[in-house]
């Protein structure tokens, strides 16, 4: 295997092959970490304590359980600038990776006390005098300040916002797949969908597919919903046991996974004969405000010309974002609901980038693609056929 | 249904305070009970109200619905719940409006906030200032560093023990909701172990088990499927910090072969309220001698523990009863409990034998309404195991249990 194939088509799978061609991940852990710690020299940051997911993820590449939802903070990795080391919150090896050490373990505790101690334990944490968190409790504000007593608590966000915004190589290959596992989904959708199905029976396709790709684990659960062809349309997050009727529109709307990595890709299609006549004007003004953003999507832009590209097409203000970052999962910058407007595009930050039109009398449409940002341009790493 | 009920068995006599459980809970009803529980805390506490941002707080105290996210996006795109007190009802700020309760007055119900993010704190200081004077002492779960420095002027304390001690006790709706969600998660259950046989992979069964799920009316995934195959011994397993069992691990495609034991634990929510399935699988053969032996004392220490269950007695009594039935081993693992509480989160208080310490454990007595989810582990040195749980509820009486009774390999013939 070349260190660069020409044809990265090869790179796009999820099987193990054994001349080692595909993502090497012991090189994209190695230049994540590189990146952080960079980062903790710049910002004169001598530890982190993290608990968001996709910071674990990022400093570690430990595999954790996968769970809905978020909670309260609670340091689960923690980064020492001294000993260039990282310590997982994790009671056993399995799932950590080599460069981890057994005695960079730290097992789970109910009791916050014990954890402190565990924290105390590690090499030159309580030696630190600037302590960087991605989020605190009033808790462990509290015992943080008795286990490092001299340092100063600061926010994590600069350090790890940076290394993770602009993507590594390996990184994109990463979503890459993800990518192609979204595109399968959307095909398993696309392919059961017929009228009288339900949403929730569609979200339990997608489930299905995905978990055999396996990706047990999805970014989102909302993946679907069928648009009325009377009355107010809006956007649903949540999956009804409503079937989906003749002539209605249905947004497909999934993501995937891969070694964390997160894409996203959504595309609207008609269910049945009888489509209402006006739903190829509406999926023409859904695409044009999709190329619109598309178009504004390059290096040296920011959020204010993705809202001008979008006005420009005719739109009024989007009741979901017209853009954010994706990366471990969602990320900054947030580019819509009034928020984002001098966020810098750079090259190399991915985006899911989503165009919203809906029209009483005919439904709604959504097109949504995971970009990459370059210096001219931009890359849809999500294919699909529009529709029509 | 079983229950420990003594004299009477029959389901009518379960009661929580006074109030009978429910075959169909009242959702209106019980976002009205939570939110009076969550205002005696309130008032107890001589807190000014509450802002929430971990997601299964809001859920508890709103009742709003989310669609199951991974973490960091639910992080960003969060729901913030507000609770001050003495309002008639909490304030809900989401992305997400098609789970806002009906019953939520429209003037709560608001557009979302970003507190993760700088660009937007300013509308969070907004209104957290609508709600509450400066200087007001508010409970919070989470805060943000975007909050520290754009949220000035409020006494902030952890909302955590607030939210637990409202929580611990479940009102008769909430037992209804769990024992739901828990019926949904043993029937999507029977597919995937219909699906069992070597060669299935772990995301085969995943495949199946969310598929089904689904079907059947799960509101949102909790926790990746576990399908964790248990080595028949301590050193065949991953190396631990303890020096004890690792479980759960996660989920791979990792293939199931014959004769491997499996222990399976799943949770799927509905109405907010998680479901917790755990039993040992067989894939490709039944349970012999040793692994039938292995179940029966399962079910012993499992029944020591039920035997005593009641209003009054305290979590170290359960843990040493269930210490005896065990000829004094301890039947959990390490990291773990002998039983933990589920609600809105997949483990909640009581947790029952925890590193919180015997004195912990002395001062936490059951009391009606406690839901306590028992998961005792038959660890047996070269054969691997027994671990399953059973659900039960504490009622007035004694308790009732809200898990199946079928414990498929094993139990017939046991």
């Amino acid at each position: 295997m070349s260190p660069v194939p020409r044809d990265r088509g090869v790179l796009i799978g999820a099987m193990g092959l054994e001349d080692d061609a595909r993502v090497d991940f012991a090189r994209l852990r190695a230049q994540r970490r590189a990146k952080v710690f960079a980062g903790m020299e710049t910002h004169h940051v001598d530890a982190l304590m993290l608990g968001a997911v996709g910071n674990v993820r990022y400093v570690s590449g430990a595999r954790t359980l996968g769970r809905f939802g978020v909670l309260p903070f609670a340091p689960l990795a923690v980064v020492v600038a001294e000993t260039a080391r990282v310590h997982v919150l994790s009671t056993w090896d399995e799932g950590v990776p080599p460069e981890i050490g057994r005695d960079q373990l730290y097992g789970m505790s109910w009791n916050p006390v014990k954890l402190m101690e565990a924290l105390a334990a590690i090499p030159g944490l309580r030696q630190a005098r600037r302590v960087g968190t991605d989020g605190l409790t009033p808790t462990i504000a509290g015992l943080l300040s008795q286990l490092v007593t001299t340092a100063e608590l600061v926010d994590a966000g600069p350090v790890m916002a940076a290394a993770r915004r602009i993507k590594t190589p390996d990184e994109i290959t990463c979503l890459e797949v993800a990518s192609a596992i979204a595109e399968a989904a959307l095909t398993a959708l696309d392919e059961a969908l017929a009228p009288g199905i339900t949403e929730r029976e569609l979200l339990g396709v997608y489930y299905e597919h995905v978990s055999r790709l396996g990706v047990p684990y999805p970014p989102s659960e909302s993946v679907c919903f069928a648009t009325p062809t009377r009355g107010p349309v809006r956007y649903r997050h949540l999956v009804s046991d409503r079937p989906v009727g003749q002539g209605e529109l249905v947004v497909l709307a999934p993501g995937a996974l891969y070694a964390g990595y997160e894409a996203g890709l959504a595309r609207t299609r008609p269910v049945g004969e009888s489509v209402p006549p006006d739903a190829g004007k509406l999926a023409s003004r859904c695409a044009r405000g999709m190329d619109a953003l598309l178009a504004a999507c390059r290096a040296g832009n920011t959020g204010a010309d993705l809202y001008r590209a979008w006005q420009d097409a005719g739109n009024r203000e989007a009741p979901l974002p017209l853009a954010h970052g994706l990366g471990l999962g969602a990320e900054p910058p947030l580019i819509g609901l009034g928020r984002g407007s001098r966020a810098a595009l750079e090259e190399g930050m991915i985006l899911c980038v989503q165009s919203w039109v809906a029209e009483q009398g005919v439904g709604g449409c959504l097109e949504r693609a995971t970009v990459l940002v370059e210096y001219r341009g931009s890359s849809t790493l999500t294919r699909y056929e529009r529709l029509k | 249904m079983a229950s420990g009920n003594g004299s009477t068995d029959r389901p009518a006599a379960a009661t929580i305070g006074g109030q009978a459980i429910p075959d169909q809970p009242d959702l209106a009803r019980m976002r009205a009970q939570r939110w009076q529980r969550l205002q005696h805390e309130l008032t107890t506490r001589d807190l000014d109200g509450l802002v929430l941002l971990g997601s299964s707080a809001v859920t508890y105290a709103t009742g709003a619905e989310m669609p199951g996210h991974d973490g960091d996006r639910a992080a960003l795109f969060r729901a913030v719940a507000v609770a001050v007190a003495g309002d008639a009802a909490p304030h809900l700020y989401t992305c997400y409006d098609d789970g806002a309760p009906a019953d939520l007055p429209d003037d709560h119900l608001h557009g979302p906030l970003f507190p993760d993010l700088d660009d937007g704190v300013d509308q969070l200081a907004e209104a957290l200032g609508e709600h509450f004077a400066s200087g007001a002492r508010i409970g919070i779960d989470h805060q943000t560093h975007a909050m520290r420095r754009g949220v000035p002027g409020f006494e902030w304390v952890d909302a955590a023990d607030v939210i637990a001690a409202a929580k611990v006790i479940k009102t008769p709706d909430e037992v209804a909701c769990i024992r739901y969600a828990q019926h949904l998660n043993e029937l999507a259950m029977v597919d995937a172990l219909r699906a069992l046989r070597p060669g299935v992979r772990q995301i085969d069964l995943s495949a199946t088990f969310l598929r089904r799920a689904f079907e059947l009316g799960a509101s949102a995934g909790g926790i990746d499927p576990i399908w964790q195959v248990m080595a028949p011994t301590r050193e065949c397993g991953p190396w631990t910090v303890h020096g004890d069992l690792a479980y759960p691990t996660v989920t791979t495609d990792r293939f199931l072969r014959h004769g491997d034991v499996i222990w399976v634990d799943a949770g799927i929510t509905w109405q907010g309220y998680v479901s917790d399935y755990g039993r040992t699988w067989l894939v490709g053969a039944k349970p012999n001698n040793r692994q039938h032996n292995q179940f029966r004392r399962w079910r012993i220490v499992a029944d020591a523990v039920l035997g005593i269950l009641k209003p009054g007695v305290s979590a170290l009594q359960l843990c040493y009863a269930a210490t005896e039935a065990n000829d004094g081993v301890r039947p959990w693992i390490e990291h773990f409990y002998l039983a933990h509480g589920v609600g809105t989160e997949s483990a909640e208080m009581p947790l029952i034998g925890t590193d919180f310490g015997e004195q912990f454990d002395r001062q936490l007595i059951m009391q009606p309404g406690m839901v306590v989810v028992l998961e005792p582990v038959i660890w047996d040195e070269g054969a691997a195991g027994y671990r399953a749980e059973d659900i039960v509820a504490v009622t007035d009486n004694g308790w009732v249990k809200l898990s199946g009774s079928a414990y498929d390999p094993y139990g017939l013939g046991a």
